[in-house]
């Protein structure tokens, strides 16, 4: 009982210090890119500070609300992802719940967003909604597959099958529903060249436009759960897991830095580019891995 | 407590509410809102019993059966329960129409129908009440008139052809089987060939299609649903449509049974499996037509074809927890779609207009009505804590564990278009800019909120405690023979993956708790007008900051060519050529005589001109 609920408490701010730790990284290994110098890594903690005793301005009560809803929504999501074999949560209903409260967050963040009234916010919301469909097409695929495999909906289950055999991303076929995952992660982190939804030079930022002070904060802390959320996913589908948080956080280091090097060289996609670039590569990759799963399975 | 008084109740109460219109509105209007609670309460003393009573009333020698189990008693209530919410909402919403008395007279008589139907033992008192219904329901779609005139007429044509077929197949039976209690044909069916049970399924199976409006007959559904009067449009959506689904789990599990049901057939060129794509096919492409739609009713009613298609999918998919999600699905969907209708109907009541270009940040002035819509949206799109994740999770669950990939992915990414629609809708009517004209607009009155304010509380409790309903399905999966669930209050638990609702919302709870206490100590905020921020206080046109037309507007523009409703037009295609085929027919009769001579005289010379070449007489 007592470590249940010490873990409850550990894992989300266990995922607040890694997220927040990788904002400051990709600031960091983007400036070395660019032959620059780069900000400290703990910039986005002083940032964060200093707009959090920032006067914002606020457009109403669902202003309010939805930015709570979000980010309460990823909390709970983290409370349902094993961390290492930190998962407090995670027998409370598996992969679909995750897959469903996962939908707060963006939900959130439309609604007060939505209540800002500002043409950038509208047209940034309508882009990250169809960004998201487009995502969610392959990822859905990649994450049938997956349950399809091993014959459960729950994730730890899904790490304990890899832990006892070998990491899905190197077993047949689902090297291809870990390849199409790999190609939506951006898309999914909303970073270059998909970065349509907060295009800073276009909309302003899109939904963020109307926030300032400690919603800017809240925001970025959304943000990093989002990074944290969508690589861990990714560790506990296709790399094995990990039995402790140290490897696990090595993971997802690695693939947090090869998403960065795609993010720091490629322009931005449109929206129709990127929603035609989703549906075609990936979600063809997908496919065949479902495909071929099902195949194998009867 | 008998089933004929009941039903005597529903009736008697909908004539008697019409005579009372004649005398006074007030008393006709409270009259109706007491019948309709009435019926609630009688149906809920009626909880788990098990009724058959036979009545002979000499047709043809075959009895009348009126019966209760736990299926219909699950109709009923939920039958009885929308009728109640939605006559309440009409107080208001009909107040000054003209031909209000006839107007509760048909709402009352379409819920005693339906009540009918749920309580009907045998196929003659279940089509009896069928036709019943539909044909008020058709005077109800074309109580506005104008366009909805062609709406109701577009429905009765299709509803129709559906009492064809089933009378096709009744008869069918019949001529087999010398009975049409449900409870006689069930035992003897298991002699028929599988021919024979493969001819009744498809001629059931097309009429109760059409009232469900599953794919490709689902055309009648988005004129009818718009163009109704909006407490209408919410009993049509939520439970009219319903009587169709009633309809297949009737056939399907109670008069062919379980076995020959999924027997009938093999692999994927099964009777259930090509129902099961036909399902999916009906979330999918609906959906994002949805999408698409600048009316807010026929956006719903889009949605509605959608998600009657998770109902099909999960009935004909046949395990215990897809019947289960299948019917979960009804109930949370009756519950849903009636409340977002009633919402979209209160905006129309105060803004007079449901197009989604014109209308914006009404959640300021109409605040419960915002809210409602909030919960009915989350619970459209299956957020959990709502009803509508745990009946949809039961659904991919099992669909997921039996392998079939394809069909849970047209299910899941039906989800994620049904997340596009629907915050288009709350989007467009209630977030953003509030327009000049609405700034004096009051918020929707008592007898509008409170359907609003129940039916949300009882989607977020169904939603935390979906035990409960659950329960009473767990019943009726066990009367089809289906292996028990291991219910609680609070959730499923299985060995491939338990789901607890409870540790979700708890987990919400405090998580939401402690944002918000992070939230308060960080620096006070100050609230300031939406214009005055994004202009930097320069002086902004009026309402020109709204932006909700072609919302998804890069998207149109990828899926439009594909989303013309082909089905639609075909069948447009037959009734105009049916129509010239009869104009050319009507051309002979002329009603001149002298073409009719002349018709008689060419027949003759006919005849002759065969007889004197190859002289068959």
């Amino acid at each position: 009982m007592v470590t249940k609920v010490m873990q409850i408490i550990l894992s989300p701010v266990l995922a607040l210090i890694v997220g927040v730790f990788f904002l400051g990284l990709a600031r960091k290994i983007m400036a070395r890119i660019h032959w620059r110098y780069g900000p400290p890594l703990i910039q986005p903690v002083i940032d964060m500070i200093r707009l959090f005793y920032q006067k914002g301005v606020s457009h109403g009560r669902m202003f309010d609300l939805g930015i709570i809803l979000s980010l309460a929504g990823s909390i709970v999501v983290v409370l349902f992802l094993p961390f290492g074999l930190i998962a407090p949560l995670s027998n409370s209903g598996g992969l679909l719940v995750i897959l469903y409260i996962m939908l707060l967050a963006p939900l959130g963040m439309a609604l007060s967003g939505g209540e800002g009234a500002n043409p950038n916010i509208s047209i940034g919301i309508s882009r990250k909604l169809i960004l998201s469909l487009g995502y969610e097409v392959p990822l859905l695929l990649v994450l049938l597959a997956v349950m399809t495999r091993y014959k459960t909906i729950s994730i730890m289950e899904v790490v304990n099958a890899q832990q006892s055999t070998s990491w899905s991303i190197i077993s047949f076929p689902l090297f291809l529903s870990g390849l199409s995952y790999f190609l939506i992660l951006p898309a999914i982190l909303g970073i270059r060249p998909f970065d349509v939804s907060s295009a800073p030079q276009e909309i302003s930022s899109g939904p963020m436009a109307e926030y300032g002070g400690k919603y800017l904060a809240l925001a970025t802390i959304e943000h990093a759960f989002v990074m944290f959320i969508s690589i861990a996913l990714f560790v506990n589908l296709f790399l094995g897991g990990a039995a402790n948080p140290i490897i696990f956080f090595v993971k997802m280091l690695v693939v947090f830095v090869l998403g960065l090097f795609i993010h720091a060289v490629f322009p931005r996609f449109r929206i129709e580019q990127a929603i035609k670039y989703l549906w075609k590569w990936p979600t063809l990759l997908a496919f065949l891995g479902l495909i071929m799963t099902l195949a194998i399975g009867s | 407590m008998s089933l004929e008084i009941l039903l005597i109740i529903a009736f008697g109460g909908a004539v008697l509410t019409y005579l009372m219109g004649k005398a006074s509105d007030k008393a006709r209007d409270s009259f109706a809102v007491i019948i309709s609670l009435v019926l609630i309460a009688f149906v809920a003393c009626l909880y788990g019993k098990s009724v058959e009573k036979t009545f002979y009333f000499g047709f043809f020698g075959l009895g009348l059966v009126l019966r209760l189990n736990m299926l219909s008693w699950f109709f009923a209530i939920a039958i009885s329960s929308l009728g109640a919410l939605c006559t309440i909402f009409s107080l208001s919403y009909m107040k000054g129409r003209e031909r209000t008395d006839f107007y509760y007279l048909m709402m009352l008589v379409v819920n005693a129908a339906m009540l009918g139907i749920v309580l009907a033992g045998d196929l003659i008192s279940f089509y009896i009440f069928w036709e019943i219904m539909s044909w008020s329901a058709f005077l109800l779609i074309s109580y506005n008139r104008g366009p909805a005139l062609a709406a109701g007429m577009k429905y009765i044509i299709m509803s129709v052809i559906g009492s064809v077929c089933f009378l096709v197949g009744m008869l069918s039976l019949y001529v087999s089987f010398d009975t049409l209690n449900i409870s006689q044909i069930a035992p003897a069916i298991s002699s028929a060939s599988g021919g024979h049970i493969l001819f009744i399924l498809t001629a059931f199976g097309i009429a109760f299609g059409i009232k469900n409006a599953i794919l490709p007959f689902h055309t009648w559904l988005p004129d009818a649903h718009s163009e109704a009067p909006a407490p209408f449009s919410a009993v049509l959506s939520g439970i009219l449509i319903k009587m169709g689904t009633y309809g297949f789990l009737l056939v399907f599990y109670v008069i062919v049974g379980l076995k020959l049901f999924l027997g009938l057939g093999s692999g994927i060129f099964s009777y259930h499996s090509i129902l099961c794509f036909l399902g999916a096919v009906t979330i999918i492409i609906p959906t994002f037509i949805a999408m698409m739609q600048t009316d807010a009713k026929r956006l719903l009613a889009w949605s509605t074809v959608g998600q009657a298609g998770y109902i099909i999918l999960g009935i004909a998919f046949g395990t215990n927890l897809a019947l289960a999600g299948g019917i979960f699905h009804f109930f949370n969907h009756a519950l849903f779609k009636a409340l977002l209708f009633l919402a979209v109907g209160a905006v129309e009541f105060r803004t007079g207009t449901r197009d989604l270009d014109s209308l914006g940040g009404l959640a300021r002035k109409m605040p419960v009505v915002f809210i409602g819509a909030l919960v009915g949206i989350c619970a459209l799109i299956g957020v959990p804590l709502t009803g509508g994740f745990v009946s949809k999770w039961l659904i991919y669950k099992t669909l997921i564990l039996e392998g079939s990939g394809f069909l849970a992915f047209f299910a899941l990414a039906g989800t994620w278009g049904t997340i596009l629609y629907s915050y288009k809708l709350i989007h467009n009517v209630f977030l953003g800019q509030l327009l000049e004209k609405h700034k004096t607009i009051e918020k929707a009155p008592f007898s509008m909120q409170l359907p609003v304010v129940l039916l949300s509380v009882s989607i977020l409790l169904f939603g935390i405690l979906p035990g409960i309903p659950l329960k009473v399905i767990n019943a009726i999966g066990t009367s089809f023979g289906f292996e028990t669930l291991n219910v609680t209050l609070w959730g499923i638990t299985s060995e491939s993956g338990t789901l607890n609702t409870i540790n979700i919302f708890s987990a919400f709870l405090v998580a939401a708790i402690i944002v918000w206490i992070v939230f308060r100590l960080g620096a006070k905020s100050v609230s300031v007008p939406q214009e005055d921020s994004y202009a930097a206080g320069a002086h902004t046109p009026v309402d020109k900051y709204h932006y909700t037309v072609e919302f998804y507007n890069p998207l149109y523009r990828m899926i439009k060519p594909f989303l013309r409703d082909v089905i639609d037009e075909f069948y447009y295609l037959i009734a105009s050529s049916v129509r010239s085929l009869a104009g050319s027919v009507r051309r002979i009769y002329s009603g001149d005589v002298g073409y009719y001579v002349m018709y008689i005289i060419l027949f003759l010379a006919f005849l002759i001109f065969v007889q004197l070449k190859w002289k068959p007489w």
